[in-house]
Formats: C-alpha cells, structure tokens, sequence
C-alpha cells in the first residue's frame, strides 16, 4: 500500500534536493559584488517605489475564501463520483440537493457582484 | 524499525521543527510558509496511516487554500510584514511551564491506557476506502442528514463571507 | 448497499425541510423584489416559520419511544421536539422584531442566515452523533457571527460580530478536540454507544474527565456560562438588538440542549466530576451575572449579564443531573424564551422611536406607552421570578431539582441571587413607572406587528405561569426520553 506513495516521496525528494542544489551553487560559484543599486528589487530598470510588501486589495481575500468553498465542495464530489454508478437514484437525488444548496450560493455570488473584479 | 517507523519519526521531527519555526518567527509570511511545512507533514502522517483520502484532502484544502488564504491576510493586513518584533510578552515563561506540565501530564495519563500496549488491529481491507466514504455519504443509514447539513454550512458561510467582505459603495 | 427512507424518517427532519425550503423562497424574492417592497421579506419569513411551527407540531411529534434515525444521526425524542419548538418560536419572534428595523429587514441575507441559523439549532437539538452535533453546531454558530455583525457601518456591531467570530471558533476547536479524543479512545462518534464503549475501553478517567472538560466548555461558551461568558456582554450590546434577542434565547437554549444531552447520555460514569464542575459554573455565573448586572446603565448590557446569571438558573437543573433536572432545564427555556422575547421586544420598540438603550431614556415610559409599560413590568417580573409568571414556576424547578440532587448550598445561592436580581429589575421598573422625563408626553407609537409580537410573548409567559400542568407535562417526557 504504503509503496503507491514511492513516486510522490521520490518527487518531493527530487524537488527539494534540487532547489537547495541550485541555490547553493548559485551562493558558492556565483560573484558576489554588492552595490546599493543591486541590492534594490529589480523593477524592470526603474528606481522601485516604496517596499514591495504593500496593502492588497480586500478582494483578493474574498476570491480566497470563495475559493476555499469551492474547494471544500470538490472534497465532498469525489468520493460521490467515485461510486455513483452503484449509487442508484437516491444517491443522485441527493448530490443534485446538496449542489442545488450550494447553487443558490452561487447565484448568491453571483447577483452581488463579488466573483467580478471591477 | 520497519521503514514506516523511520518515516514517521523523520516526518515527526519535520513537524516538530516546522511548528517551532512558525511560532518563532517574526516575519508573517516566513510564518505561514513554516505552516505550509507542518501541514505537508500532517498530510504524510495521514498517508502513514493508511488515510490516503485525508491525505488528498489535507493538501488540496489546507496547503491549497487555507495557507493561501492566510498569505492573503498577512498581506491584506500589514502593509510592512516585518514591524511585528516582540512576539512574546512577559507572560511567555510562565505559558512555557504550563505547557511542559501539560504534555508531562497527558504523557503520564495517557501512558496508563491499556490500548497502547496491545498492537494496532490490521486497517480494515477495503478494496477503495474512498468507495466506502461515498457510500457512506448517501446512504440514509449513513451520513446523509451531515452531508446535506454540510451543504447548508457552506452556503451559510457562503453567504455570510461574501456581505461581510464585500467592499461596499459609499451610503450602503 | 443503501438502506430505505421510511416516512418517520423524513417526519422527524420535516421541520428542516420546510426551513430550507423557505430559504429558497427567500432567496427568490430577494432576487426579484424592487427595493421599496424588501419589507415583504420579513413577513415572508415570519409567515414561513409560523407555517413551519404548525407543522412541526401537527406532524413531527415524537412517539412515546425515543427513536436513533438516518444512521443513529438523529435522535427523534420529546427532548428534541420540545427545543425544537423552542427555537422555531425564538426564529418567529426575532423575525417580527426585525419588522422596520433599517437596514435590517430589507436584506434577504439577514432571513436566509436567521434561517439556516435555526436549521442548525433544530439539529443540535435531535443530534444523536458527535459529526452530527458538530455540524450542527457550526449551521448554528457561523450564520450569528455574521448576524452579530450585520451593520457593516456600524463599529460596536463589527467588533461584536469580530470578537463573537473569534473566540466562537477557539472555543469550537476547543469542544473539538473533546470529540477527537472522545472518538480516539471509544471508536464511536455515536453519542449512545459511547456509554458503552467508555465502559469497555478502561480509559483512565484523568482523560475522560479531561474530554469531558473539553467539550464542557465548548457547551459552556455557547451559553455563556461563566467564566466563559466574557464575550457576551460586548456581544450582546454591540449587535443588532433583534440578534441581540435571538442569541439569548433561541441560541442559549441550544447551547443547553446539546449540554444536557451529551453530558446526560455519554457521561454517566463520571458524573459526580462533570455535575461539580457545572454546579461550580453555575455557582459563578448566577452571582457574577447579578452582581455586574446591578452596576449597569444600558438596558442591553444589564440584559446580557441578566442572561448570564439565567444561564447560571438553568445550569443548576443540568448540575442536578436527574429527570427533574432536564425537565426543569427544559421548562426554564420554554420560560425564558418568552420572557426575555417580551423584554427584548419591548427594547426594539422603545429604541425605535427614542433612538437609545440607556435606562436613564426609559424614564416616564409608563406614561408615553402604558402597554408597553405593562409589557416590560411583566417580562422583567418573570425575570425576576415573581408569581405567577412563568419565570416563578421555572425558577421553582430548577431549585427543587437542585435540592433533590442534594445540592442544597447550590439552591440557597441561587435564591440570594434571585433576590439580587430582583433589586436591579425593579430599578428599571421604578426608572420607568416613577422616572420623571421631559418627553413625557410625547406619545410612543408601537408598530402592528411588534405590538402582536409583544401580546404573544406575553400571554405566553402568563400561561406558562397560571396553566402550568400541560407544559410541565411535555417537559417531563422530553427529560424521560433521555433516561
């Protein structure tokens, strides 16, 4: 059992070994000459404006959450999709109350204006 | 020691380190992304038990959501992440006493309980446990009342997310 | 395979349905209603519920025996019939109340979250499984953050709302890890085979004591029962006061319908442990809710500490652990649901026209609005537990119920409280009735709705006082169906 997840800790293994790699070599190979103009963030050439960390908008917190909603909904579809076959006519009945539910939500979203980005 | 426990001890002391390193840091984000870690090695714990589906779930909506979210609000929040510089105040000591009694005391009390000594009983052989949760999800003699309720959760969370965060016009 | 649906089934969760179902109603007209005809949503929901109670009670009434259902679930009781009607009556009065209340009852977000809201609570109390509880739990809690902070432009209702949010769900994660460890040590979620697996599994009590604690003070959150109750008086003031009204009643009671339940059928084996530690709560919350209460000036706070010292009342029935005991929580809540609607309504009237919560506003009410008067004497003389209001009769039980449980010094501290609390009820009435005010004479118009609100509520409180026997009945059988 445990070996179907061979492939998935050789991948995280793989990825980690390579990016310490990577940014190891760039440390140790690569020249090191500092200035005050190189250690700015690199802004395509112009001089930056202020720190990079700033206030976002609180939209993007919004889209976060509708998002952790949606995603929680795919949590629940799955193991439904998995055996609706054997499932017969209740257990789609029943997906079609639970999305119904959730669709009026949707239309919620929807209506209000919060899945656009003005 | 069988490879799981190797595992597990390695996957222990990941948690463990990445925990600490959360709660010490004083740059938010650097904060979340040590949570992003020990999240990651709940997710092998579950994988360890035999839980793939808990596993699955615990990346897709912790490490794909939930930590994201919280970088959201870090950076929502704070327009300087790095001006948080104590974070302990002059109770921290007396937290770290009570915290030691209470793991010494859950150790000790928990030593007691007959059930760690006998061995774990084989997980039940299913072909697919995630058959067997869907099952369960639409069977009335399962989890059909909670899973309909989920469902009313979510739209109430739904709801509720979206009045109150949504940025409204002037005079609204 | 799958098993079948047989129609008991589907009785025992009619009332869900019929609330759902209003939920889509609601949500339809707010799609399609123009913005001057919104009030229609109030009374669409008003009308919902009271079509929802009626049913309730025609056909989702329990068989003598209780019966597990959808899977062990549910568990359809008198216990959970009578909550049941409970909550849909604290839902129906709290709608009414909203009637005219700007921005309040022209927003189908408000009736659509007062809904689900109910939906949860009507679960609570018939949950017969700890995910069932949990679930429910969450339906009930997450609609009233948001509620409790409806007034988005309002700072009090966003710090109430915030600070509700905040330790609601430390204090879930907190009952949550009670369950975890509860399912860790017995292998069953079910809250009736838990008895059963506690006794075979030979946990050491330290631990079960410890998840009983756990889940203790999830519950005791909930009801605010001290010294869990620090977040009620800001709450409480900061909402809106129909939520106001709703959170100390409807979500109060469900708080104790899942405490009474989930203490009384999964603890049995410790008992004397987890009936100190509540006798203890309720010991605080009676006498820190009173002695606060005494020094308050805004009639909201002097309320939310009020309810924290009848959260104290009630808890002395649950302390009590017996027959007598749940019957007297129960008939306490059928009381006090009434009772603090009457006062609560009285407040959104008052407020609506004189635009303050402050007790010194009240003076010369008597006289701008003898009704109303009438109404607030009565309501806080039930508070107060003065006979023959029902708050006399429930006040009664819950002492008798204590004493039976030998809990002698727990009833004589109760009665001195009752006696404190009295002194700061009848403030506000000598404030009212003797108070002397400016805008004496400047007439106080109630609207229609809230006036009927008002006569129910309390007509109810006065039945419940003088026709004791029926509903004293229904709570001995809801207390019977747990043991």
């Amino acid at each position: 059992m445990l070996l179907d997840y061979l492939p998935i800790a050789v991948l995280v293994a793989v990825s980690t070994i390579l990016a310490v790699v990577v940014v190891a070599l760039g440390g140790i190979l690569g020249p090191r000459r500092k200035d005050k103009r190189k250690s700015e963030p690199y802004e395509s050439g112009m001089r930056p404006i202020g720190p990079g960390t700033r206030k976002m908008p609180v939209r993007f917190y919004l889209i976060a959450v509708l998002f952790i909603l949606f995603d929680i909904e795919v949590v629940f579809f799955l193991p439904w999709a998995v055996v609706f076959r054997q499932l017969g006519l209740f257990g789609l009945i029943e997906m079609f109350v639970f999305i119904l539910i959730l669709l009026v939500g949707y239309v919620y979203a929807w209506k209000t204006g919060a899945l656009e980005w003005e | 020691m069988s490879t799981v426990q190797i595992v597990f001890l390695f996957v222990g002391f990941m948690i463990l380190l990445a925990a600490w390193m959360m709660v010490s840091r004083s740059n938010l984000v650097h904060s979340a992304l040590w949570l992003v870690v020990a999240l990651f090695g709940v997710a092998v714990l579950f994988v360890l038990l035999e839980a793939g589906y808990l596993a699955v779930i615990q990346v897709l909506v912790y490490i794909g959501a939930i930590a994201i979210l919280m970088i959201f609000a870090v950076m929502l929040t704070r327009g300087d992440v790095e001006s948080l510089t104590h974070i302990t105040n002059r109770y921290a000591g007396w937290a770290a006493v009570m915290g030691a009694f209470l793991l010494f005391g859950l150790v000790i009390v928990l030593g007691q309980w007959p059930a760690f000594q006998t061995t774990s009983p084989e997980a039940i052989e299913s072909a697919n446990p995630v058959l067997d949760l869907g099952m369960a999800f639409v069977s009335p003699d399962g989890f059909t009342v909670p899973f309909i309720v989920a469902s009313v959760l979510l739209l109430a969370a739904f709801i509720g997310a979206i009045y109150a965060a949504f940025p409204r016009k002037k005079g609204e | 395979m799958i098993g079948s649906i047989s129609s008991e089934m589907i009785l025992a969760i009619l009332p869900e349905i019929v609330l759902l179902a209003l939920v889509a109603v609601i949500f339809v007209v707010d799609l399609v209603v123009s913005d001057e005809r919104r009030g229609m949503l109030a009374t669409i929901t008003a009308v919902g519920l009271l079509l929802t109670l009626v049913l309730t009670a025609l056909f989702s009434r329990p068989g003598p025996e209780a019966v597990l259902l959808w899977g062990g679930m549910l568990r359809h009781d008198w216990l959970a019939f009578i909550f049941k009607i409970i909550f849909l009556v604290g839902a129906l009065l709290t709608t009414i109340f909203t009637i005219g209340w700007e921005p309040i009852w022209r927003k189908g977000e408000f009736y659509v979250l007062l809904l689900t809201s109910t939906i949860g609570m009507t679960l609570v109390g018939a949950s017969g499984d700890l995910i069932m509880l949990f679930l429910a739990i969450e339906t009930t809690s997450i609609p009233l953050y948001v509620m409790a902070g409806f007034l988005t432009r309002d700072d009090k209702s966003n710090e109430a709302g915030f600070k509700y949010l905040l330790f609601g769900a430390m204090m879930t994660a907190v009952m949550l890890y009670g369950f975890s460890l509860l399912y860790g040590f017995t292998g069953t979620t079910n809250i009736y085979e838990l008895t059963t697996a506690i006794g075979a599994g030979e946990i050491p009590a330290a631990v079960l004591v410890g998840a009983a604690v756990l889940v203790l003070i999830g519950f005791g959150f909930k009801v605010a029962m001290a010294p869990l109750h620090f977040w009620a008086p800001d709450v409480y003031e900061g909402a809106p006061t129909p939520v106001t009204a709703f959170l100390s009643t409807a979500s109060k009671a469900a708080g104790f319908a899942a405490l009474t339940r989930v203490m009384v059928a999964a603890f049995p084996s410790i008992t004397l442990e987890w009936t100190t530690l509540v006798a203890i709560g309720a010991a605080l919350s009676m006498t820190l809710g009173n002695l606060i209460a005494l020094s308050q000036t805004n009639i909201k706070r002097l309320l939310a500490y009020s309810s924290v010292a009848h959260a104290g009342y009630a808890l002395l029935g649950v302390a009590a652990a017996s027959e007598l005991g749940v019957a007297s929580v129960v008939y306490y809540f059928l009381v006090y649901v009434v009772t603090n609607m009457a006062a609560f309504g009285a407040i959104i009237v008052v407020y609506r026209v004189v635009g303050s919560d402050e007790i010194a506003d009240y003076a010369g009410l008597h006289r701008r609005q003898p009704l109303l008067g009438l109404v607030l004497l009565l309501a806080f003389l039930s508070l107060a537990g003065i006979p023959p209001m029902g708050g006399f009769f429930a006040k009664i039980l819950v002492f008798a119920a204590a004493v039976e449980a030998g809990l002698i010094w727990l009833a004589v501290l109760g009665v001195l409280n009752a006696i404190i609390g009295l002194y700061y009820y009848l403030i506000v009435l000598k404030v009212m009735y003797v108070g002397e005010s400016k805008d004496a004479d400047k007439p106080l118009p109630v609207l229609r709705p809230h006036s009927a609100g008002l006569v129910v509520s309390v007509v109810a409180l006065l039945v419940l006082g003088f026709v004791f026997g029926p509903f004293y009945q229904w709570a001995v059988s809801s207390a019977s169906a747990l043991f």
